[in-house]
């Protein structure tokens, strides 16, 4: 046969010679193909297990050929418009007044100290450095350290309080400024965060016991519980009248007033709640690909168990552990809802102060923030995009570490490791499941007894509140269908993203870098350039206004912040493919978009399903950008919803943040049900 | 069926993109220098090389999955250049095989059938089960991939590659990752099988004994390019170049100097270190086998088949060509290992600081074995007359 006659096989011969794309095609080779045509055809469109290409008109097959190109643009648009123009729109705000660009709002906040504190000196006068030097050195020659003994435990039951010896570091004190308290209190986050993590990292890798893959996959729910819940649910637990001093009551202490009397102690438990989980995440990852062989042949060169897991096991956790700690940092100087609702503005971080801003009309210094947040947290997030690029030659451990039994038998429950770990099981158990708890059980609770009040307080909101008020259903259906809407939107994005950038070497780690913006914008700038820019309304010559409003505007901004962590779930599964496998299928026949559909999407499933669960739950869990959006309209959503019933009383929020925690569980149910299917 | 051939093709990988980062030299990778080649309609051609050569770039380029940067790939004289791999009707086998692990057996048998109809009157179960019989995998279909072992797996990427009846079957190392025996076997299966459907076919293998046994024309390929193309006898008889004389079977390779030509015999003088300027010199250390050496350094061979005009050669002997019981061109050999390889042992050892392969019936006792040959038992593989 010719080759002419087989190439033509893939469209029928009356429609070949017509409609073939003459400039895509480099050879004209149509003449002669009828002869060997005739005897294919019989048997081709009767038995195919797909649309038979009988059907595929000429315009199919260039769509079939270019659909990954098209696809690419539509991503491309998407991004331009709902993520680089609101990001851009910030950008001009800040840097242009009256139509005259002027970098005066940075100056101005740059050398103001209620920002940067001592720093806005050194702003307002770079080069007097004898003078800050002889500042520095005043402050250093004034610290003094002291050991104290004044800390007493008082202990019940017992007339006798324990004496605790403090380490007293006396520093004069130095005005950090907003942004200086903003780091401050992400790098006490991080530093919890790592502290919380590392234990349970240790006893996820090590130990067996029964539930361990199950808690080992549940590390991944804080991430997507909405952060105005849990600050609701550390309310109910840590509350003047939550659940830790009903407890402590039982036992004759407190109460004590730990949200009141200490409130950053608090946002960095919450913060840690929700980042201990990822730094034990990735730990435990990294732990379980730790080669027993290569601690083995430590060992058998003559080093001490000890030395070996110094030597051999620490260099390859301290990369993940590193990288936890920089996601943690990255994600708490970005913390919003969790200081708002805990903290207020006595707490303010750099994104609470914008919300302020905006909330007081004042756009061009919550510009001028934004912009200065996103420069810092762009930097972080281009060195963890660095350094974990730098991590990915490790390699799957062929043999990981055995795994020891927890609790093998009683005996060995009294030893000291085992009684270490008991006793973090129940500090992790207060920190983890006490807030959640806490929330279920504050929602029909009231000073002690039950009470459905909450609940029928959002019943009668709901039948009889009026129309301008919060209702609860408003905000269920909102919340769902938005949900469903940026899994439309951001799963084919990402899917596209991943496809086009792990293979394409170079351009694509560029391409990677520029789509991973959304990580490093926070919600809440993201929400004021959506606001300035696509709700408001962008003048086009002619008189047309480009304007996206409400619902759209809500979906858009949950796509963009949702689609990374589908591009994140899928690009490993992606790039771990054997390249032969799509070309085997192009050499088959396959164009490349039919290789993606029929070779790489089912190989890559699980990957899809986890990261729409992701797309779903950061959308029913958005609040920065979604609080901006939907003020004064309809489209308030659950965690919006919250946030407005937290008044005075916090039993509607807690009733509500319940309903919340009862929707988030339940669409996870679902997709766990539907998702299951594609489990390979 | 088809004729391939290639002509001038030559690939450059990087090029402007990184010759600002690295130095000049190493700003274009040059992964095939100006091929030219030419299959023949039903052809079994393997191209053999040292990992790096450019003989995986070469079946790529002819699939498809690379674009020459200058030349051209065609097929019955009809230029491919710019058709994908999928407009190209080739079945490509690769080194991992490649099955999808979401199809059976049967569906990645007959994935190609979705877009290239079965052959004449066959629908496409019958085209599925008519491979798997020819492959030997007969009721297999309903498996998983993952249930297969390696060498099924092997042969279902081979059905899967044959069943839309391509033009070209390009393989691509497909048994390196089998053991031996089982590879010994496949190969003859799929000997069987390119005989039977007469299918024009390239074959990619770093291991030369599989090359000669294999091939009807073998290309020798070397740095991007083709040392010698040929059949294997004579590819293994007359190696163009020193590279192929040392690459393709064992080989003792010696230069020497013309000193006298009889018009049928050339008298060579071997042993010369460097040009021949002096005996031994620059070695260095004088170690008791250096000075041994140096004592029966220069020797000379009678040797057939040299050019008249020639005043400097290289020649190769094969192990098998050198033995105990030839009187010509004798040279002793210092033994460094012996193996044994059942029918015959093969030794290791040096002669005048050159490395000499012996092929025996039975292991040399004592440190030193005394060799001859045959003046025509030597190959020339240059010569030069300066």
């Amino acid at each position: 046969m010719s080759r002419s006659g087989d190439e033509s096989r893939s469209q029928p011969p009356s429609q070949a010679a017509s409609e073939r794309d003459q400039t895509s095609n480099s050879d004209g080779e149509c003449q002669n193909e009828c002869d060997c045509e005739s005897e294919h055809n019989h048997n081709h469109e009767r038995t195919l297990p797909f649309p038979d290409s009988r059907s595929l008109t000429g315009l199919r097959h260039w769509l079939d050929s270019h659909a990954l190109a098209l696809l690419a643009l539509a991503t491309a648009a998407v991004l331009a418009v709902m993520l680089y123009l609101p990001t851009g729109v910030v950008l001009v705000n800040a840097i242009v007044e009256d139509g005259i660009p002027t970098l005066a709002p940075f100056v101005d906040v740059l050398t103001d100290s209620f920002y940067f504190g001592v720093l806005a000196d050194i702003f307002a006068d770079p080069l007097a450095i004898g003078e800050h030097l002889h500042a520095l050195a005043g402050w250093l020659a004034a610290i003094s350290i002291s050991v104290g003994l004044e800390y007493r435990l008082p202990l019940p039951f017992v007339q006798f309080e324990l004496p605790i010896p403090w380490v007293g570091v006396e520093t004069p004190g130095v005005r950090q400024g907003l942004f200086g308290f903003t780091a401050y209190q992400a790098a006490l986050s991080t530093i919890a965060s790592v502290a919380i993590g590392l234990p349970a990292a240790y006893i996820l890798a090590n130990y067996e016991f029964y539930g361990r893959r199950t808690l080992r996959s549940l590390t991944i729910l804080p991430f997507v519980l909405p952060g105005i819940m849990v600050a609701v649910g550390f309310y109910a637990m840590f509350g003047q009248s939550g659940t830790l001093n009903t407890i402590l009551g039982g036992v004759g202490l407190g109460p004590f007033a730990f949200v009141e009397s200490n409130p950053l102690a608090i946002v960095i438990l919450a913060h840690a709640f929700y980042n201990a989980p990822l730094v034990a995440r990735i730990t435990v990852a990294a732990w379980e690909s730790v080669d027993v062989r290569a601690v083995e042949t430590a060992r058998s060169l003559g080093a001490s168990e000890r030395r070996a897991f110094r030597d051999v096991v620490v260099p390859q956790l301290a990369p993940a552990v590193l990288t936890g700690a920089l996601l943690t940092f990255i994600f708490t100087f970005m913390t919003f809802p969790i200081v708002l609702a805990l903290g207020g503005l006595q707490l303010a971080t750099v994104e609470v102060w914008i919300y302020d801003r905006i909330q007081r009309l004042d756009y061009t210094e919550a510009a001028t923030l934004a912009v200065l947040e996103t420069i810092l947290s762009l930097g972080l997030t281009y060195a963890y995009l660095r350094y974990e690029s730098a991590q990915t030659g490790l390699s799957q451990a062929a043999s990981p570490p055995p795994k020891e039994a927890l609790f093998p038998d009683l005996q060995t429950v009294l030893s000291p490791r085992r009684l270490a770990i008991l006793g973090y099981g129940l500090g992790a158990l207060v920190l983890f499941v006490g807030p959640l708890a806490s929330l279920v059980v504050g929602s029909v609770t009231d000073g002690g007894g039950f009470t459905l009040r909450n609940y029928a307080f959002l019943l009668e909101r709901q039948l009889e509140g009026e129309s301008f008020q919060t209702q609860p259903w408003p905000a269920i259906r909102n919340s769902l269908l938005f949900g469903v809407a940026t899994l439309a939107v951001a799963v084919p994005m990402g899917v596209v993203i991943s496809v086009l950038t792990v293979r394409a070497g170079r351009s694509g780690t560029i391409i990677d870098t520029l789509a991973m913006l959304p990580l490093a914008v926070s919600g809440v700038v993201f929400g004021i350039g959506l606001l300035q820019g696509l709700v408001f309304g962008i003048s086009l010559p002619g008189g047309w206004q480009f304007q996206v409003t409400g619902a759209v505007a809500i979906v858009v901004a949950h796509a963009v912040a949702a689609y990374p962590f589908v591009t994140r779930n899928v690009s490993p599964l992606l790039s771990n493919l054997d390249p032969a496998m799509v070309e085997s299928a192009r050499a088959l026949g396959a164009s490349r978009f039919r290789a993606l559909l029929d070779v790489e999407l089912p190989l890559v499933a699980s990957g899809i399903v986890a990261g729409a669960a992701f797309a779903f739950a950061i959308s029913i869990g958005e609040f920065s950008s979604t609080v901006i959006l939907a003020s004064g309209s309809e489209s308030y959503t659950m965690p919006v919803a919250v946030e407005r019933y937290l008044g005075r009383r916090s039993g509607p929020a807690i009733a509500m943040g319940t309903l919340l925690l009862c929707v988030t569980a339940a669409s996870f149910v679902v997709i766990d049900r539907v998702g299951g299917r594609y489990e390979l | 069926m088809t004729e391939l051939r290639l002509s001038g093709v030559s690939k450059r990988y990087g090029g402007t993109e990184t010759s600002t980062t690295t130095d000049e030299s190493e700003s274009e990778a040059i992964a095939l220098q100006n091929v030219d080649l030419t299959v023949r309609d039903g052809e079994f051609f393997t191209l053999v090389g040292p990992s790096g050569c450019g003989k995986t770039t070469t079946l790529r380029t002819i699939a498809g999955f690379e674009e020459p940067t200058t030349g051209t790939v065609t097929f019955d004289d009809d230029p491919m250049t710019g058709v994908p791999p999928e407009d190209r009707d080739v079945g490509v086998v690769f080194q991992s095989y490649a099955l999808f692990p979401h199809l059976s057996v049967a569906e990645n048998v007959g994935y190609g059938l979705t877009f290239r109809a079965p052959p004449a009157g066959l629908t496409v179960d019958e085209r599925v089960s008519e491979l798997l019989e020819l492959v030997d995998l007969e009721g297999m279909g309903e498996r998983d991939p993952a249930q297969l072992s390696g060498g099924q797996q092997q042969r279902v990427a081979l059905a899967r590659a044959l069943a839309p009846a391509p033009e070209l079957l390009l393989l691509d190392e497909p048994m390196s990752a089998l053991d031996a025996r089982l590879r010994e076997s496949l190969r003859r299966q799929l000997s069987r099988i390119q005989s039977e459907l007469e299918i024009t076919t390239v074959y990619v293998t770093h291991d030369q004994a599989e090359a000669l046994a294999i091939s009807d024309r073998l290309a020798v390929m070397h740095d991007g390019e083709i040392e010698q193309i040929g059949r294997p006898k004579d590819v293994y008889r007359e190696p163009a170049s020193r590279f192929v004389a040392e690459f393709v079977g064992d080989n003792n390779v010696f230069d020497g100097r013309v000193v006298d030509h009889d018009g049928e015999h050339a008298t060579v003088v071997v042993g010369e270190s460097g040009s021949g300027s002096g005996i031994g010199t620059g070695t260095g250390t004088g170690t008791g086998s250096q000075t041994q050496r140096q004592k029966r350094a220069q020797t000379t061979f009678t040797i057939a088949g040299v050019p008249t005009d020639a005043t400097h050669i290289a020649i190769c002997v094969r192990p098998g060509a050198l033995s105990r019981e030839t009187a010509q061109n004798q040279l002793t050999v210092d033994i460094e290992t012996t193996e044994f390889l059942g029918e015959r042992v093969r030794v290791h050892g040096h002669w005048n600081g050159v490395p000499i392969v012996l092929r025996l019936a039975e292991p040399p006792s004592g440190e030193t074995c005394s060799v001859g040959f045959e003046p025509a038992a030597a190959h020339v593989i240059s010569s030069s007359n300066d």
